[in-house]
């Protein structure tokens, strides 16, 4: 894995329209700060490796590298990532409160939390509709952090400042592009050597896009007053709206309308199931009430296992109709981003000086270009 | 307290030149002085001011210059001698009034001292006040030395009560900031009486109303006054030659570039050659004195600085009298004699006189040059300019940076005079980028401030500091709240005139002469302006970065008043708020996570970065104890403790 | 007034420091103390921005038949006293020839550019080096050292006036010295700048030149 520094971030990421505001870069050092869910570098740190760049979900992510780290297996570009169990799963009988969809995620995070088998959780709350990092350490907080959030979050701000703050033990809910920047921590890719891994438990969500939460608010702002928002939500298909939340009422949008306010940086991610976590959580199609649930790792297999005893998560076989659709639209993404990173010149790795965007094996990519 | 009253008539001193025109004042029986803060004028009201605790003087930091202008002719008015003191660019703000009161007249002896700064040593901008005497059909003196300073100031008083007009006298920071031997005058017992007598006919010199009005008349009779100022200045001790009766070349000069020329005459060895004509009355030129003098060479070199001016005024006389003297071969600033830009200093000018007579001048050897040059290059590092340790621009530009940063729209900050304009530079991490004259930061946010309609999203913002904000930012707020514009004032205050030696003004609780006097309040003010008002302590980084960030995205005007007092004021001096400690072992230094954000960027001079021990230290005679420092370090290396 | 011969007329003197050193103070000091003595003097200064860090110099002109501009000419110091040696540097740059001489502190002050990690800072055998091939006789007083000894560093100002006298181009008795104290500073002052003027006649006279003192 390449490393570089600050400077090639700004150059890579930042003048590219790449940022996707994950925050990963904010809280290591005093030269990234987050606002209103875009990250910005104060001064140049003059250092040419940095673990701003190594982390950072859109520059010189190697696959390979990652694919070896974690499962001891090259990259292979399979549609939903590496998983032992696809299932379909709910919040148990044990946790109480409505969910957006199946309270997989609050019920496995608030179980983690009820047992110690985590110290905390970064989790991504909401001011208004302005998503923001909370690291929360008692079961009954997890629930005001439910549900999806439809907007790019710094919620990896959190993670940094828990870790410089001496946090182990903590469990992480982020998605794919937010996974793949945690994952790339977990490597220690500067080799630092007061290096721990501060993390026990990854959880990702699935994810085909976010929007951008100031183009957001510009759009909003133009058709309503924004300061009277309390929340919002994209109800599933057919629905094809944005719902938003006020004191008075909701206001409806066209999906087709705000579709037009996703960062270009979505584009270019090939991960819509969070590839590199212990589970994976996402909506159940046709299924309300209920969530998919990938299980990829060991950990993750013992959490379930556990949580399902104890009544907190409740869980079903997935159709294999439905795991085979869940393939084909993770795969759709996978070929539609990595087409057009190729397309902008962002996977190119043919000489020295190249800094892509992605490292993808090339029989991979040309698999799957065709 | 030692003052300028010391010493008895005949004595002889070392004075600086401002003193010297205290001094000068003085024993011309001056009784008001008005002035605003401007190197290289200040010292002179600051010397008025200690001499008013021993001597019935008023003396006043007016708000702005012209103000200061407005108050001395009052004064003036009343039947007392008066003056007003300001540096090059106060006779600009001045210049409306300066125009009126010229056609109007004046009563008691007024004088106007403009301090002028070419070179800018210490200002933006290398303009110059001599062509306002032009302009508005004023005399003009200029003194050469010290003893002149003195001199020329106690008869500019005699001739202006003799004209009933104000008397322009022109000083350079080349003789307001010298000292030279100075042999005092008596300081006269008087017992003014101030009264304004108006009960005359409109054009009654002693006893009507003071106006310009009516216009043609008064015009005539300025004009008239001139005139008399002319035949004054051809009798002047203060126009002098020396030199040979039929020199190759005439020197005509004035100011501090009369030691210059001289000078460089010395250097070269060329006294049997040259000739020099020193004057003292520079505008209008007494045209007698010019003719016999410029009748006696063939080649004219002027020298001066730092319009062509006294040259242009020469070149036009000579040309009115050719017929008489005959056609001359003019050198000066014009044809690159003289460097165009920048101050003067013996060497330009032997260069220049030996490139007319056809010599060549090197002041060194230049073997040595080279190896000086070299020397300085590889071992005498620059000294940027830098705020002091301690300073809460610091602090403030900081919060200000980091939040244009953060809210990432190309946002930025429009600014003024002061301490603060330091801010271009890296000690205030380049923040600022508009500068031009007092209270224009505001005055160009106003307008910046309107272009939404043209697409313009880019936050705006405009810094002043307290002294600033009461000269010429308010009329520019009141533009800015009246006109709907978007923007956010940010006001630095620290509690007095910083950059020009920490003189008070109309926000402060005492005056020129350190009595109690009425504080204006710059919050109460904006508020009942209109503005959005929010204030915050700079030192707090983060709570002042949080202010900034929000007022960002408020539309209308906002004013963000960061008080914290100067690291250089008297309530400061040798009192830390803090202890700030540094342990190194805890320091990260050169690596990822810091890469020595206090020493390489914040830039105090209190830290310092030791290559040895990889680590920033503390020092402890130039730390001042603000305890920033502490705020930012990454790594918690840096503590602070409240001292007791 | 019959004055002294001087070794040169003009005599020019450059005090350099930065700002905040007390150059001001010590070239009104001399100046006072010569013009006491029927001298013309012209003393020139720049400063202003000073406080913030900048390099600061007085040109002191010393004359027994006529006033001399306040700045000298390229290349015609005959002595320099330096507050902080890379001063004595800069200023030789402008000012220096071969028969200059110099006394200097041996103090630094370090620019930001330096403490900031950015410039390097001369070592003080780099600068002696300097000092032997600029000039025709270097005198290296540890003044902020022995002034903090006496009380406080600013006096360093003072104690190179003294080191000054000692050399003896310039008639700068201490009787003198005595006077315009007594004349300028508060009462209470003049006692501690006596020794420190004392202090810098005494070490340089215990000196021969270009050596450590």
């Amino acid at each position: 894995m390449r490393i570089y520094g600050s400077k090639e971030l700004i150059n890579d990421v930042a003048q590219r329209d790449l940022c996707i505001g994950c925050g990963m870069c904010v809280n290591i050092c005093p030269y990234f700060k987050t606002y209103k869910g875009k990250s910005a570098m104060l001064f140049p740190c003059m250092l040419d490796q940095g673990r701003c760049n190594a982390h950072c979900p859109k520059t010189e992510v190697d696959l390979d590298a990652l694919s070896h780290f974690f499962w001891n297996e090259p990259y292979d570009g399979s549609p939903l990532g590496r998983f032992k169990r696809i299932m379909a799963a709910r919040a148990g009988e044990k946790v109480s409160g409505s969910f957006q969809g199946g309270g997989t995620v609050s019920a496995l995070v608030a179980y983690a939390l009820k047992r110690n088998l985590i110290e905390g959780a970064v989790l991504t709350g909401a001011e208004g509709i302005e998503p923001v990092a909370r690291l929360v350490a008692e079961p009954e907080q997890v629930a005001a952090c439910a549900g999806s959030k439809f907007i790019a979050a710094p919620t990896l701000t959190a993670l940094n400042q828990a870790a410089r703050d001496g946090a182990r033990r903590l469990a992480v809910v982020g998605t794919p592009c937010q996974m793949t920047a945690v994952a790339q921590m977990r490597m220690n890719p500067t080799k630092r050597e007061d290096f721990e891994d501060p993390i026990a438990l990854a959880v990702g969500v699935f994810c085909n896009w976010a929007l951008d939460h100031r183009q957001l608010v510009a759009y909003l702002s133009e058709r309503m007053d924004a300061s009277t928002i309390t929340g919002m939500d994209i109800p599933p298909p057919p629905a094809e709206v944005l719902v938003v939340k006020t004191a008075e009422g909701e206001e409806r949008f066209p999906l087709k309308e705000i579709r037009k306010l996703i960062p270009h940086t979505c584009f270019i991610c090939p991960d819509m199931t969070a590839e590199w976590s212990d589970v994976s959580v996402g909506m159940y199609e046709g299924r309300s009430g209920w969530n998919t649930l990938l299980i990829r790792t060991q950990v993750g297999f013992e959490l379930v296992e556990r949580a399902v005893e104890a009544g907190w998560l409740e869980v079903e076989t997935f159709p294999k109709e439905n795991e085979q659709a869940l393939s084909g639209a993770a795969l759709a993404k996978k070929e539609r981003s990595f087409r057009n990173a190729d397309r902008h010149g962002y996977l190119r790795q043919d000489d020295e000086d190249c800094r892509p965007a992605v490292r993808v094996p090339p029989e991979v990519l040309a698999r799957l270009l065709g | 307290m030692k003052t300028i009253c010391d010493g008895r008539s005949g004595d002889t001193r070392l004075m600086q030149g401002n003193e010297a025109f205290a001094r000068g004042a003085l024993e011309a029986g001056l009784s008001v002085v008005a002035g605003y803060p401007g190197t290289p004028s200040s010292e002179i009201v600051e010397n008025l001011a200690k001499a008013s605790t021993v001597r019935d003087i008023y003396v006043e930091w007016s708000v702005n210059e012209k103000v200061a202008m407005e108050v001395a002719a009052a004064a003036s008015f009343a039947g007392l001698r008066s003056a007003a003191v300001m540096k090059q660019v106060g006779v600009n703000v001045a210049s409306d009034f300066m125009l009126h009161l010229a056609e109007s007249g004046t009563r008691g002896g007024m004088i106007l001292i403009s301090c002028e700064d070419p070179g800018a040593l210490s200002s933006g901008n290398e303009g110059e006040s001599r062509p306002f005497a032009k302009l508005f059909e004023l005399p003009l003196l200029e003194p050469c030395d010290m003893q002149e300073a003195k001199d020329m100031t106690k008869w500019a008083f005699e001739l202006s009560e003799e004209i009933r007009n104000l008397v322009m006298i022109r000083s350079v920071t080349r003789l307001s900031h010298a000292s030279g031997n100075v042999t005092l005058g008596s300081l006269p017992e008087i017992e003014p009486e101030a009264r304004y007598k108006h009960w005359g006919t409109p054009i009654d010199p002693e006893e009507g109303p003071i106006t310009t009005f009516p216009v043609h008349y008064k015009h005539a009779q300025m004009q008239q006054k001139l005139k008399q100022a002319v035949t004054r200045f051809e009798e002047s001790p203060f126009n002098t030659y020396e030199g040979p009766e039929n020199p190759e070349v005439i020197i005509v000069t004035s100011s501090a570039c009369t030691l210059y020329s001289r000078e460089a005459i010395r250097l070269l060895g060329v006294a049997d050659r040259v000739g020099l004509l020193k004057l003292g009355t520079t505008w209008p030129l007494p045209p007698r004195l010019m003719e016999t003098h410029l009748a006696k060479a063939d080649v004219i070199f002027t020298v001066e600085e730092v319009l062509p001016f006294l040259e242009d005024s020469v070149k036009i006389l000579a040309a009115e009298i050719s017929d008489r003297i005959g056609v001359k071969k003019f050198h000066g600033r014009s044809d690159g004699t003289l460097p165009t830009i920048n101050e003067l200093n013996p060497d330009l000018v032997a260069e220049g006189l030996a490139k007319i007579l056809g010599m060549t001048y090197q002041a060194v050897d230049p073997t040595y040059t080279a190896l000086a040059d070299e020397a300085t290059a590889t071992d005498a590092p620059e000294r940027d300019l830098a705020f002091c340790a301690g300073c809460p621009h610091r602090a403030s530009f900081w919060s200000i940076h980091n939040a244009l940063e953060m809210d990432g729209r190309q946002g930025f900050v429009c600014g003024d005079i002061g301490c603060y304009t330091l801010a271009f530079l890296p000690t205030g991490f380049s923040t600022l980028k508009t500068g031009h004259a007092m209270g224009s930061g505001t005055g160009i946010a106003s307008g910046f401030g309107k272009l939404d309609r043209f697409g313009m999203d880019q936050p705006v913002l405009s810094v002043c500091g307290d002294s600033t904000f009461f000269h010429a930012v308010m009329p520019a707020l009141v533009n800015a709240i009246h006109n709907r514009a978007d923007m956010t004032l940010v006001v630095l205050d620290n509690s007095g005139t910083a950059m020009t030696g920490f003189q008070p003004h109309p926000g402060r609780p005492s005056d020129a002469a350190g009595n109690e006097v009425p504080a204006l309040d710059i919050a109460k003010i904006v508020r009942a302006m209109g503005a959005h008002v929010e204030e915050s302590d700079p030192f707090d980084v983060d709570a002042t970065r949080h202010k900034v960030l929000e007022l960002l995205q408020k539309g209308g005007v906002n004013v963000l008043i960061l008080k914290q007092s100067c690291a250089l004021c008297p309530e400061k001096k040798g009192k830390k708020l803090f202890q700030v400690d540094l342990d190194a072992s805890v320091c990260f230094g050169e690596n990822c996570g810091c890469n020595k954000l206090c020493t390489r960027v914040f830039k105090c001079p209190g830290l310092q970065w030791d290559p040895e021990a990889k680590a920033a230290r503390i020092d402890e005679v130039i730390c001042s104890g603000c305890g920033v420092c502490a705020s930012i370090c990454p790594s918690g290396a840096i503590t602070k403790k409240e001292v007791a | 007034m019959a004055t002294k011969a001087l070794a040169a007329d003009p005599y020019n003197l450059i005090i350099t420091g930065v700002g905040g050193q007390g150059n001001v103070l010590a070239s009104k000091l001399i100046g006072n103390m010569l013009a006491d003595q029927g001298y013309y003097i012209t003393i020139g200064e720049t400063f202003g921005a000073s406080q913030r860090g900048g390099s600061v110099m007085s040109h002191l002109r010393i004359s027994s038949d006529s006033i001399q501009s306040p700045q000298i000419p390229k290349g015609k110091a005959h002595m320099v006293v330096a507050l902080e040696p890379t001063e004595a540097l800069r200023v030789l740059k402008e000012y220096g020839n071969p028969d200059v001489k110099v006394i200097t502190n041996t103090r630094a002050v370090y620019s930001v550019g330096v403490v900031c990690g950015d410039d390097a800072y001369p070592s003080m055998d780099e600068l002696r080096g300097w000092m032997d091939k600029l000039t025709a006789g270097a005198w290296f007083i540890d003044a902020t050292d022995e002034a903090v000894k006496l009380g406080t560093a600013i006096l360093g100002n003072v104690l190179l006036v003294g080191a000054l006298a000692a050399i003896g181009d310039l008639p700068l008795g201490r009787d003198r010295f005595s006077e315009v104290m007594a004349r300028t500073m508060p009462a209470g002052k003049v006692d501690i700048n006596l020794s420190a003027f004392d202090k810098g006649l005494a070490v340089v006279s215990a000196s021969s030149n270009n050596q450590s003192v």
